[in-house]
């Protein structure tokens, strides 16, 4: 199980302001931007959270305040005192703090470098700027910003054993001057009062009970606010709530079912506000981890006057890949893409928490969100229910598609607290997306469109309902309903610093009417019926269209970063253009508008086809479509296009094997002794022949004969191919058609790429014959075929690996031959770009989705061929051996 | 074996460190074994394996989700993997089985008792090795729903069984489950008590009974006791029931070797109780003020250290008042005090009463010195300041004065400020 270390501790905070209204929480949102997440943004927030209405964070009211940092930012830590922030910041050799409020901007205070790696920061909670600060050395500082470091503790070994382990992790205790220094085999309370530090056990892996074999110590947290003493202490397996007054003796332990260590945690302090049913608040943890994206919360209360008690069994939360599962089906391209950027690991985790207190509107919820690697950050909302109001938490934009939901009712309580059932529902809501402005990059380059900076969002709702079989009387009692709101800000502009996937939320005003039902079933139904947590759940056509647009903008994104050569832009540009239009379109209506006439024929022929059971080809495509520049494919096969020698071999092949045999044993030059001679006899004959015939011709028939000599044996070898013509005809005949039918909406591209392939062969050629017939057969081969842009764009190309070619010295050739070359690659690429944007204008309607699958296939089909030439090429060299 | 190929990969770990040390994420990984490996896929899975390797994932997912109908469904198969006969008689799976099935059954709207009895029953006599620990949580359970008498029966039939070679494991279980029943008959011994303080007229024979139910508890209890770890709820039953007998000997002996015997993890608890018990017997402040003096050194923060602080108060000696204002000292140092107005006013009045002898000043400072560079920031803000004025306008009144005694030589913003705008 690998995990990077480097991530522990999580860059992602939030910190709260001063609560301004019941319905809402401000605070600043702290994350790192960028692709290579090294600028630091400073983002004013505010969750919403409304009585039975939606919920969403939103970012709207103002830009991030950003900082260029110079390395990828591996944690952020921050500490809030009275309205004034500190936020410590931590990449591998620079730590910085910040500082900032509610009125005041953020602004630098101070930066060290650290010789070695640093692991951990982690900021004071008891005096501002006070900065704890562990390396890859062994030394835990403290950096008493604008004061210098002082060098609290130095270990060159693990505390306990050898762990093998220069993770390092320090926090600050409940006294200030008392520091927990961690690694891998434990922790220890460090007491820098004394002048030997005097330290002493907190945790030891091997000391704690059921200590399994390879347990090792993942992240400690000092869980501060509300429960002075305690530290939550993860390990693999489990999670402990360790008491710094009763050092050793877990006070809880839970095993927290997680796949992947928990690297990032936040403990939610339970609110007092109203409760009485739950009687001790139970506080919240949360627990992440960095590749399965796993988030588990656990509840536990005491620790003060009770003992600690667990609540209910660790729960699963959703995962940003989670959500996939209830979108609609995607092809197998988009939907790798989706995937893999949609299951980055794991950089952070945070959670904002809104306090109710107040009787209207007052709700208390939080809201945890999950930062990604990939710069995206997620969030999903979780609520006590009110089982009185089952109404509450239906999302507005949903109202048709809701499913009734199910809910168990506990009916026995274990221990005091009454066990909580919940009923996870999930349910795309769309939030209007907003704010084009600003968000769209300048530099991006002509191939972004405006639409791309429409802030691709996507919310999924999980209502998980809770019912208790304690709830006496009314009012915000504390079971929970949880709402869980999966929300996607994409980073979608990594080269800028801007951080986009703003959103605006849902306004209430949708909400008031409808649909009380989702959720007062839960609180009525006792039962589950088995199959129904499998039933699909319903989107609604506003999610879908936001979901639609996230992915096509990371479709865009991803196909942007694909290099393409220079010359073609201007079919990008094109592209773009159109699928302008076609977004437009699906503004208006629904998500494949199908108006297009070409499209819809198309699919009519190839349904036909289908039913048919024939081949989509050129013929019937091209009458329905009629499309302005078809050109219809030679009929004729040139065959003495098919000069390369693969082709050749394959053709022999199938006359047998002395043919084929024959064949090598020329290409490998074992047979040329004999045929020296037999040029010897011919020259010999042909002497006698000019002899007879006069002496005028003499003189030039000896001149010529003895120059072209190598041409001439090159001819020889070269006859062997040529008698197989027709069968190579043949064969790149049906590769044609392949490929026709794997981009079936592009039909008579006049460049089969088999012309392109060739062009890259005669060159390579060129050595061995004569500089005349060269420019011949590159004039022959070119113009039937190949567009003028391929052409231009592929002579570099084939040059250069031309010269690479003929430096290798021949005992290369058999690794040559099988091992896979690197120079056609470059014409692959160069190759199927065009196609694919060519392919565009065709299919405007389905938009890019098409034009991406069929370009990969085809330029998989191109991959193809350029194995062939590949291989073909050092035979060429092999020609010449000898010469 | 298993370490071997833990080496193995972390070589080939290394490996791919240093082949992508440059890339741009280089963050460094680190390996730790894994999490379970009882759902791993195995390279030579029949059908089977895998379909009850997809199942127990299932049930995981569902659990973790909290669909407990979804996980008895996936559950009522998996027992199947019991019938396999080349792992399925493992104990790891009649573990998880017993686990992930109570589990569910305390979740699950329609558990019923049977079902819980069924599951316990079946389970405790697939195998020697966990019978005792089912039988424990089979009696919490039964504790939980209020069967106290069916519980103690469970326990006694857990003491009575023997099977084969008692092992470490199995000999502290067993430990565990004296103990508990002994807690069992100290419950039963407080409703005899209090039945019998309700009637008026107490027969002999329910004394009896309630000092049968005492014998049984205290024998069991006193023995247990001797072994080290933490017995907080089963210490303070036996001393209740030592103290109702008037054994204050033996309940002294016992607290006192809780609190004092070295090879028990130092627990803070022993010395409140002990505290406490002397407190009630009214024992000399000496006494009370050497056991505070230990608490202090284990939890300086405790709450009981207001009482210390006055003790030493109040006794005479010079020394003591400066261990006073030591001990109020570092109790400020700890956040969940900072803001506590009774050992501000406490602080104040020992400040107060050293201001008596001459040398106070050099005490202060003393104690100031080191917390010189930390205490102004952590106390004597503005921010505290105007957060004072607001929320506790009476601390307000008692910090500011003490804040030109503890720093005489720095200027506060704490004074200056909001003594005008606060009051």
């Amino acid at each position: 199980m690998l995990f990077s270390e480097g991530a522990t501790g999580g860059a992602l905070a939030f910190v709260p302001y001063s609560q301004s209204g019941s319905s809402s929480q401000r605070g600043c949102l702290l994350y790192p931007g960028n692709r290579g997440l090294d600028c630091l943004n400073f983002h004013r927030v505010e969750l919403q959270h409304h009585k039975g209405s939606s919920s969403c964070v939103d970012v709207s009211s103002s830009d991030p305040f950003s900082f260029q940092l110079k390395g990828p930012i591996r944690q952020i830590s921050s500490a809030s005192l009275l309205n004034d922030c500190c936020v410590a910041v931590r990449s591998d050799h620079l730590c910085g703090v910040w500082r900032f409020s509610e009125r005041n901007e953020p602004r630098l205070l101070q930066v060290v470098n650290t010789r070695e790696v640093a692991t951990c920061i982690n900021v004071s909670p008891h005096v501002l700027g006070e900065v704890l600060v562990a390396s890859e050395s062994g030394a835990a500082n403290l950096w008493t910003v604008g004061r210098g470091m002082q060098k609290i503790r130095e270990e060159d070994s693990n505390l306990y054993f050898n762990a093998k382990s220069s993770w390092r992790w320090c926090e600050f205790s409940a006294h200030p001057r008392v520091m927990l220094y961690a690694d891998r085999t434990g922790v220890e309370l460090t007491d820098i009062r004394l002048s030997p530090v005097s330290n002493h056990t907190l945790f030891r892996i091997s000391n704690t009970p059921e200590c399994r074999s390879g347990e090792r110590l993942i992240l400690s947290r000092y869980l501060g606010d509300g429960h002075p003493f305690q530290h939550l202490i993860t390990t693999q397996f489990s999670a402990y709530i360790m008491d710094e007054r009763f050092p050793c003796v877990p006070m809880l332990k839970w095993d927290h079912m997680m796949q992947s260590p928990p690297m990032f945690c936040h403990a939610v302090r339970g609110s007092t506000s109203g409760s009485a049913v739950s009687g001790a608040k139970t506080t919240k943890v949360l627990l992440g981890s960095h590749n399965s994206q796993e988030i588990t919360l656990l509840q536990y209360s005491g620790g003060r006057a009770e003992a600690c008690s667990t609540h209910g069994p660790p729960q699963a939360l959703l995962r940003p890949r989670d959500s996939l599962k209830h979108l609609p089906v995607q092809i197998p391209h988009r939907l790798d893409i989706a995937t893999s950027r949609l299951s980055s690991p794991v950089a952070g985790l945070t959670c904002i928490q809104k306090r109710g207190g107040r009787e209207a509107g007052g709700e208390e919820c939080i809201c945890i969100l999950q930062l990604t690697e990939a710069g995206d950050i997620f969030y999903q909302i979780l609520e006590p229910e009110q089982p009185e109001q089952p109404d509450t938490c239906r999302p507005p934009a949903a109202d048709d598609d809701l499913l009734p939901q199910p809910t168990l009712k506990e009916a026995t309580t274990l221990g005091r607290e009454p066990a909580k059932p919940l009923q996870p529902h999930s349910e795309m809501v769309v939030s209007d997306t907003s704010s084009d402005e600003g968000v769209i990059g300048p530099t991006q380059g002509p191939t972004v469109q405006r639409f791309v900076a429409e802030t691709p969002e996507r919310e999924q709702r999980v209502l998980n309902s809770y019912s208790s079989s304690e709830d006496s009387d009314s009012g915000g009692k504390g079971q929970n309903l949880k709402q869980l709101g999966l929300q996607v800000i994409v980073n979608d502009d990594p080269e800028l610093d801007q951080v986009c996937g703003l959103e605006v939320g849902v306004k209430d005003g949708k909400v008031g009417k409808g649909t009380a039902d989702n959720t007062e079933e839960p609180s009525s139904l006792g039962h589950v019926g088995p199959s129904e947590w499998q039933t699909p759940v319903k989107l609604s056509d506003g999610a879908l269209i936001t979901w639609k647009r996230w992915l096509q903008k990371l479709m865009h994104k991803s196909r942007d970063n694909k290099p393409r050569p220079r010359c073609l832009q201007h079919f990008t540009v094109k592209t773009g253009g159109l699928l302008h239009l076609s977004e437009d379109e699906r503004d208006e209506a629904q998500r494949y508008s199908t108006k297009a006439k070409p499209v819809q024929s198309l699919r009519r022929d190839l349904r036909a086809c289908m039913s048919k059971r024939s081949l989509l080809v050129h013929s019937a495509v091209s009458a329905s479509l009629g499309a302005p520049d078809v050109v219809m494919l030679p009929d004729l096969v040139d065959t003495e296009v098919w000069r390369d020698q693969i082709s050749q071999r394959l053709t022999l092949s199938w006359q047998g094997e002395e043919a084929w045999r024959a064949w090598w044993e020329d290409q490998l030059g074992l047979n040329r002794e004999e045929k020296v001679e037999a040029l010897k006899r011919k020259r010999r004959r042909e002497k006698e022949a000019k002899r007879a015939t006069g002496r005028r011709l003499e003189l030039s028939g000896s001149f010529t004969s003895s120059v072209s000599y190598q041409s001439e044996l090159a001819d020889f070898s070269d006859s062997t191919g040529w008698s197989s013509a027709a069968s190579q005809g043949a064969w790149s005949d049906t590769e044609s058609k392949v490929s026709q039918l794997e981009g079936s909406l592009e039909c008579g591209t006049p460049r089969a790429s088999t012309p392109s392939t060739m062009q890259t062969d005669t060159p390579a050629y060129t050595p061995t014959a004569t500089p005349q017939s060269v420019k011949d057969k590159q004039g022959d081969q070119q113009t039937p075929s190949s567009s003028h842009t391929l052409a231009l764009s592929q002579t570099p190309d084939s040059t250069l690996a031309n010269q690479r070619s003929n430096k290798r010295p021949a005992e290369d050739y058999l690794s040559s031959l099988f091992a896979p070359q690197d120079e056609p690659s470059q014409l692959r690429s160069s190759q199927s770009v065009p196609q694919r944007s060519l392919r565009m204008d065709l299919s405007q309607d389905t938009a890019v989705w098409s034009g991406f699958s069929q370009s990969q296939s085809l330029s998989q089909s191109s991959q193809g061929r350029m194995g062939l030439s590949q291989a073909s090429q050092p035979k060429k060299k092999k020609s010449r051996m000898g010469f | 074996m298993d370490d071997l190929q833990r080496e193995l990969l972390e070589d080939l770990d290394d490996d791919s460190d240093s082949s992508d040390g440059n890339s741009s994420k280089g963050s460094k990984k680190s390996k730790l074994p894994l999490v379970n490996p009882m759902c791993a896929e195995t390279p030579k899975e029949t059908g089977f394996h895998q379909s009850t390797r997809v199942c127990l994932e299932q049930i995981r997912e569902a659990l973790l989700h909290h669909r407990w109908q979804e996980a008895a469904e996936y559950m009522a198969c998996y027992p199947q993997m019991l019938e396999d006969p080349t792992n399925g008689t493992g104990q790891p799976y009649k573990e998880l089985i017993w686990r992930i099935s109570t589990e569910i059954l305390h979740h699950h709207p329609n558990s019923k008792m049977e079902d819980y009895n069924n599951i316990y029953e079946r389970m405790k006599h697939s195998g020697v090795r966990h019978y005792l620990m089912i039988c424990l949580e089979h009696s919490f359970h039964l504790l939980l729903i209020g069967h106290i008498e069916d519980a103690k029966h469970q326990l006694s039939v857990a003491e009575s069984w023997r099977h084969g070679k008692e092992s470490a494991a199995q000999y502290q279980r067993i430990k565990l489950i004296h103990a508990y029943r002994s807690l069992l008959d100290y419950i039963i011994w407080c409703d005899k008590k209090f039945t019998r303080s309700n009637t008026e007229y107490p027969d002999s024979g329910d004394n009896q009974d309630m000092h049968n139910y005492f014998r049984q508890a205290s024998v069991n209890l006193k023995e247990i006791l001797k072994n080290p770890g933490v017995w907080d709820p089963f210490i303070l039953s036996y001393v209740e029931m030592l103290e109702f007998y008037e054994d204050h000997e033996e309940a002294l002996k016992v607290l006192n070797d809780y609190a004092y015997d070295s090879t028990f993890p130092p627990n803070p608890n022993a010395h409140v109780y002990l505290y406490q018990y002397l407190k009630r017997h009214d024992t000399s402040e000496r006494k009370l003020m050497k056991v505070l003096k230990i608490l202090h050194v284990l939890v300086p923060s405790h709450e009981l250290m207001l009482e210390y602080s006055s003790l030493l108060l109040q006794s005479e000696k010079r020394s003591d008042i400066q261990k006073a204002l030591g001990v109020v000292m570092e109790m400020l140092d700890f956040a969940c005090w900072r803001s506590n107005l009774d050992v501000w006013e406490r602080l104040k009045s020992i400040i107060q009463k050293l201001q008596l002898q001459e040398d106070w000043k050099d005490v202060v400072s003393g104690q100031m010195a080191a917390r010189k560079d930390w205490w102004p920031a952590l106390h004597f803000t503005s921010f505290h300041a105007s957060k004072d004025s607001e929320e506790n306008p009476e601390l307000m009144k008692v910090k500011a004065p003490l804040t030109k005694i503890l720093c005489p030589d720095l200027m506060l913003k704490y004074t200056a400020s909001q003594v005008t705008s606060g009051e």
